[in-house]
Parts: structure tokens; C-alpha cells; sequence
């Protein structure tokens, strides 16, 4: 039963927390819609507030399919989205120390095959190490790459950063002078307040389709993958790794695969921001940005992907929303900015660990084909269709 | 520069770390879990022990540089970490029904409360306290020895409170509870100990060494709302090297790995090209290396294979 079909028994069908979550971004994008059309959000500005939101569901899809399939703690997102974006800025920045000004195909392959090697390189000593074991491990070697990063500057212009990098579609043949091709349209709809759409904005338009792109097809890879047998030995490595290896799999290569796997779409990710910021410095490698994409993950509901989607959006709107509070006036000078963000993503931590550690979306249908619902499942479980049909958690 | 030097630097950076990382230790085998908060209670302890030296001033004579009036803050950032790792247990940790991982993740967010609050009291900028700066001493100088009175007074306030720490596991009757629950909490449990009550004698006890180790680095360096959180992972280090849950161990790991992370320049003069800048990147290899050969550290006993 498809939400255009059968529009009602959708929506019955849906816990109430999914009805809630539905209702609550409905309300938003209308509002938004409505500033947008009032000209009191710039329609570029929005986009690229977009494109960092996607930007960071799709780090959470990445962080899900390693933590969230197969309970790998993985401390080093920040590392991979970095490897990343350095892989995409080195191979096309102006002031790369490698060159660089390649076209950027270039630079996404070589961004991902740094994350992939990186990703077995570590990988290969960490992944046999226990759960806590695993998150110091890996924090730490992330902060080896960004020490690396930080004091090589013949390689990577240390703490300068890259600059000068392309949009991602500037040498493609058509894409490439969209921009400057499209005309500058002017929409009045409030009088004495025209919303204009320039070559911002189409640029802007342009990233937001090339992060569709990778957001849709890394959101049907997992979905695909989440759904099948090798998804459902992950989960049981995640419940039970005893168990998996007593059904005889080789359980290290399987986290193996889900390591590498995630680490690629991190470094997409990266890739992406490259294109999208234009400027990359050794800060993106910072342990903050791990944190960000962890509080996404388990706001989100661990192992549920569109639960990372929501995370991604929510870690956005608390990142531009405190610094949003810093220009209110009445807020006072040492409230603003960067403490305050720390301070509500750290309260928002404690929080849901404490009022609903499985998240807001926890995955439900969405480790299971539909097709192997039936129907004589309760008409609106809310505990969860798994739960329902006596299938227990999976956490 | 000598061997001597580096060691003697060695030393001061160790007496930190090992403060640091008793805690640690202590945290994880009796809280059951890797409390990446740490790092940040050194940072309460050490701004706590500011606003207390701004307040009792630098009352009373003058000890290896340091009026008393700075013992006398020390003493209040140590009972200021204390207390607010209790009140952080008594509100966070203790109304949770969540495994060790998922309290390892509330700890980060309990970090970052603490950090942000300490921004927003004293800003991101490094401050120092108001004790001075003093030239090295004269009679060390001949030997090649670069150090300060104030070092001297971190290496010996450090070895005063291990030892205390040392006479307490030993020959008190809460010592013996605390080695008893970090060997095994349900047998200690099991033979009638308040599991409960020697929970949060370790919150206290943990805390308040990490409380003075953040003091002693403020004193060794200067103040900032990372400091802590950057010497986290080499703290980290230390007590994966030295053995998770062994007190002992943690002092043995805290010592050689700051012993690594000061004589790094020495890598250097033996040849091998890698910079200063790398000092924690090698202290982290080093702990990946021992997770790899031994988990269960130099010091630590043959855990069970679930551990804490």
C-alpha cells in the first residue's frame, strides 16, 4: 500500500511516533515554504543549508550501516568524511601542493579509494578489538590522520587548508554552464518583496541534484542491503556475535565489509562538501564532526535509515539555529555561538539516552520486505511490527 | 638537550597523566564503563582551582613558588570535581538502564556539557594562574636539568596523593571493598558490600585526582575548556598500556607513556625523522599496539573475554 494509492490506510498504518515525526515536517516545510516565498530565507542560502543537512543524513546513513547494522563503535567518522574531502580538494583545488585543477571525477575517485584503503588499514588491527576497546582505538587513530593533516603541509597545506576548489560541475559539458546560462528570474508575490533567483541559486540548485544523487542511491544500496541476508547477519553480529560465528561466519570479515562500506559513503560525504563549501581546512577532521553525525544516528534510531535522514536534518537546524541565537540581541554575548551549540547537542545526548535510547524512528518495517507483513498484524503497532508479531527487539 | 632533560621533563608531564589516569581506571572498573567525561572533570578541577585562588588569594607562606593560598584552591577544584562527578552520576549515569556503550555515549554528552558551561563562565581563551613565572632552578642547571619550582611541587604533590590513594586501597576497609567490586562487582556485591556506596567512593575518588591532575596541568601549561579533552586520548593510552580496572597498572602506563610522550625529540636524535608534533600520535599507536599483543595491558589480570 503505497502513501499516493491508499493515502489513508498509509497513515493508519504508521506508529504513532511516525505519525507525529510526519505531521511535525509537514508543518516545517510549509513554514519554510512560506518564508521562502516572502523572501525572509534567501532561496540560495536555503539550498546550501540543504545541501549540509543532506550532507550529513549522509554521513549518518555511513555511521548506520557500521553502528547502526553491525554495532561497530566507529570514532573516526570525522576522519573518513575528511579523507574525503581532502581526496576531492587535493585532486582540484588551485592551491593543492599536489596540482591538482583535475576534473573533479577525479577527485571523487581518489577520495574514495583513500577512504577504502584507510578503512582497511584500520580496520584490519581494530576490528577485532571489543566494543569500547574499538571507540578509543579508532579516536585515536583518527586524531593521527588529523595530526597528519595538521603538520605535512608539503602534502596537504596544513593548517592553510585548500582553496580555490571547483564546483563539482564546472567542466561538465552542459551541467557545467548552467549557472551562467540561466536567466535570473524574479518572483513577486509580496509586493516590495521580490525573491530573486540568480546564478547562487542555480549553483546551488546544481548541488543540491548532484547530493540527491548520492543520497538516493546510497539510501537504496541500504535499503537494499538492510533487507537482505547479509544485513540480517549483521544484525545478528550486532546482537550476538557468539552466535553468528557459532553458525559458523566469519564474523571479521563480514564487520569488515560493513566498515569499509560505511567509510566510503563518510567519505561521499566529504567529497561532496568539498564541492559544496570550496574550502577545506584540517578543522572538518575535528571530533566534534564525529559527535555531530553520532548525536544523528541515535536521535535518528540506531540501524534506521530514515531515521539518519531525520538525525542529519536536526544536527543542521541545532548547528545554524545557535547561530541563528548569537545575532538575537536580547541573548547575551556569552550565551551565543559555539558554547551554546556544545551545550544542546551535549544535553541532547543525555536526553535521548536517557528518554528513548532506541531513537526517535527506531527501524521497524524497514528491516523487512512489506510483502512479508501480513495481515493479521495489529493495525497499528506501536511498539513496532517486529515486537508485534513476537519478533523481540533487535538492540 | 640530554636524556637527563627529557626525563626530568618526563616526570612532571607523567605526574600528570598518572593522576589522570588512576581515575580513569578507577571509573572503569567500578562504573563499568569508558567515561570519555574525563578528560573534561580535569578541566572543571583545574577552572574550580581558579576561581579559588582568585578568592583565597595567595594567602599564607610561599612553598616551591606557590603561596599556600594555591594548596588551599587545589584542595577546593579537587572537592569541586568531586562533587560534580557525584551530582553527574546521582542525575545522569544512575537513572540510566542502558549497557556500558550506551553509557559511554552519555559521557560524551556529559562532556560536553561541561565544557560548554566552562566556555561560557571563562571563555575559549587560555588563561593563566596568577603565580607567575619562575626561572629554573640554578642547582639542577649544571646536570643539564631545566625545571621550575612549581615542577618540583607537581611531581611531589603527585606523589603524595598516590601514595595516599596507595595506603588507602591497601590498609583501609574501603580500599579493600573498592579492589574487591573492581575484581568482581557481583561477587563483592554477593558477599554483602554496599556496591552502591563504593560506587560513588570511586565517582569521588576518580574525580578528585582528575580534579588536581587538571590543576597540575593549568600550572604545567595554561588554562583552556579543552585542555583536558586533548589529553584525554593519551590518558587513554596510559591505562590501556598500564591494564583497564588496575589502579597500579594505571600508575605504571600513566608514567611511561608520559615519559614517551616528553622524550619523543630523542626519536630524532636517534635518527628516526618523526617530529614533536607526533608525540600523541604515538602514544595512540602505542595503545593500539598493546589492544593488539596483550588487551589485558602490563599490569592488567586475564579478564573475562565481555569484560567490565
Amino acid at each position: 500500500m503505497g502513501a499516493l494509492t491508499d493515502p489513508r490506510g498509509y497513515w493508519d498504518d504508521l506508529t504513532i511516533t511516525e505519525q507525529g515525526v510526519t505531521a511535525a515536517i509537514g508543518l516545517i516545510v510549509l513554514s519554510l515554504v512560506l518564508l521562502l516565498l516572502t523572501g525572509a530565507l534567501g532561496a540560495s542560502y536555503f539550498l546550501f543549508l540543504f545541501g549540509l543537512a543532506g550532507m550529513y543524513a549522509l554521513l549518518s546513513f555511513g555511521l548506520n550501516s557500521q553502528w547502526g547494522f553491525t554495532g561497530l563503535i566507529n570514532f573516526s567518522v570525522a576522519a573518513f568524511f575528511g579523507l574525503g574531502a581532502y581526496g576531492a580538494a587535493l585532486m582540484t583545488a588551485s592551491n593543492s601542493p599536489l596540482g591538482g585543477e583535475f576534473n573533479p571525477v577525479f577527485g571523487l575517485l581518489v577520495g574514495l579509494v583513500l577512504a577504502a584503503v584507510i578503512a582497511v588499514a584500520i580496520g584490519i588491527p581494530t576490528l577485532r578489538l571489543r566494543a569500547d576497546y574499538l571507540a578509543i582505538a579508532t579516536l585515536g587513530l583518527a586524531e593521527v590522520i588529523r595530526l597528519f593533516t595538521i603538520n605535512e603541509r608539503q602534502l596537504t597545506n596544513g593548517s592553510a587548508g585548500l582553496r580555490g576548489i571547483p564546483t563539482f560541475f564546472e567542466e561538465w559539458p552542459v551541467l557545467g554552464t548552467v549557472p551562467d546560462v540561466m536567466p535570473a528570474i524574479e518572483i513577486e508575490l509580496l509586493p516590495g518583496s521580490p525573491v530573486v533567483l540568480g546564478l547562487s541559486f542555480w549553483q546551488q540548485l546544481l548541488n543540491v541534484a548532484l547530493l540527491l544523487v548520492f543520497l538516493g542511491g546510497t539510501f537504496a544500496i541500504l535499503r537494499r542491503a538492510q533487507r537482505s541476508p547479509w544485513g540480517r547477519l549483521l544484525r545478528t553480529i550486532r546482537s550476538d556475535e557468539d552466535l553468528a560465528k557459532a553458525l559458523g561466519k566469519n564474523t571479521y570479515s563480514y564487520k569488515m565489509q560493513s566498515f569499509v562500506l560505511g567509510s566510503l559513503i563518510m567519505a561521499l560525504a566529504g567529497v561532496f562538501f568539498a564541492h559544496l563549501n570550496l574550502v577545506v581546512t584540517p578543522d572538518q577532521l575535528d571530533p566534534i564532526t564525529t559527535f555531530y553525525v553520532w548525536v544523528a544516528v541515535i536521535l535518528g534510531g540506531s540501524g534506521s535509515n530514515r531515521g539518519a535522514l531525520l538525525g542529519g536534518f536536526v544536527v543542521v537546524a541545532i548547528r545554524e539555529g545557535s547561530r541563528f541565537v548569537n545575532e538575537i540581541s536580547v541573548i547575551p554575548d556569552f550565551l551565543g555561538g559555539a558554547p551554546l551549540r556544545l551545550l544542546a547537542i551535549g544535553l541532547l545526548i543525555i536526553l535521548v539516552m536517557r528518554f528513548r535510547p532506541q531513537g526517535i524512528l527506531p527501524p521497524q518495517r524497514e528491516l523487512i520486505w512489506p510483502s512479508a507483513i501480513d495481515d493479521a498484524a495489529p493495525s497499528r503497532p506501536d511498539r513496532g511490527v517486529r515486537d508485534s508479531k513476537g519478533g523481540g527487539t533487535d538492540d | 638537550m640530554s636524556i637527563i632533560e627529557y626525563a626530568a621533563n618526563g616526570l612532571v608531564y607523567s605526574s600528570i597523566i598518572v593522576l589522570g589516569s588512576i581515575g580513569l581506571s578507577l571509573i572503569y572498573s567500578i562504573a563499568g564503563f569508558a567515561n570519555f567525561a574525563h578528560g573534561d572533570t580535569m578541566t572543571v578541577g583545574a577552572y574550580a582551582t581558579l576561581v579559588a585562588f582568585g578568592v583565597v588569594g595567595g594567602v599564607g607562606f610561599s612553598v616551591l613558588g606557590l603561596p599556600m593560598g594555591f594548596f588551599l584552591a587545589m584542595l577546593i577544584g579537587i572537592a569541586v570535581a568531586a562533587v560534580v562527578a557525584v551530582v553527574t552520576e546521582k542525575i545522569v549515569y544512575e537513572p540510566l538502564d542502558i549497557g556500558s556503550i550506551g553509557l559511554l555515549i552519555t559521557s560524551i554528552g556529559v562532556a560536553f556539557v561541561y565544557r560548554a558551561l566552562i566556555r561560557m563562565g571563562f571563555g575559549a581563551d587560555a588563561i593563566q594562574y596568577d603565580v607567575g613565572t619562575l626561572r629554573p632552578i640554578e642547582a639542577l642547571l649544571p646536570y643539564g636539568i631545566r625545571m621550575t619550582q612549581h615542577d618540583v611541587a607537581i611531581v611531589i604533590s603527585a606523589a603524595v596523593l598516590v601514595t595516599g590513594l596507595h595506603v588507602l586501597l591497601q590498609h583501609t576497609d574501603l580500599g579493600r571493598k573498592m579492589r574487591a567490586m573492581a575484581d568482581n562487582p557481583d561477587l563483592a556485591r554477593a558477599s554483602g558490600i554496599r556496591t552502591y556506596r563504593i560506587k560513588l567512593w570511586s565517582w569521588i575518588i576518580g574525580a578528585g585526582l582528575a580534579g588536581s591532575g587538571g590543576a597540575f596541568l593549568g600550572l604545567f601549561n595554561f588554562l583552556e575548556p579543552r585542555m583536558g579533552f586533548n589529553v584525554l586520548l593519551v590518558i587513554f593510552a596510559a591505562v590501556i598500556l598500564g591494564g583497564i580496572g588496575s589502579v597500579y597498572g594505571a600508575m605504571l602506563g600513566g608514567f611511561l607513556i608520559g615519559m614517551v610522550v616528553e622524550m619523543m625529540p630523542l626519536f630524532t636524535d636517534l635518527g628516526i625523522p618523526i617530529g614533536i608534533e607526533y608525540a600523541e600520535a604515538v602514544a595512540f599507536l602505542i595503545m593500539v599496539a598493546v589492544l593488539l599483543m596483550r588487551p589485558t595491558g602490563i599490569a592488567g589480570d586475564a579478564i573475562d573475554g565481555e569484560g567490565v
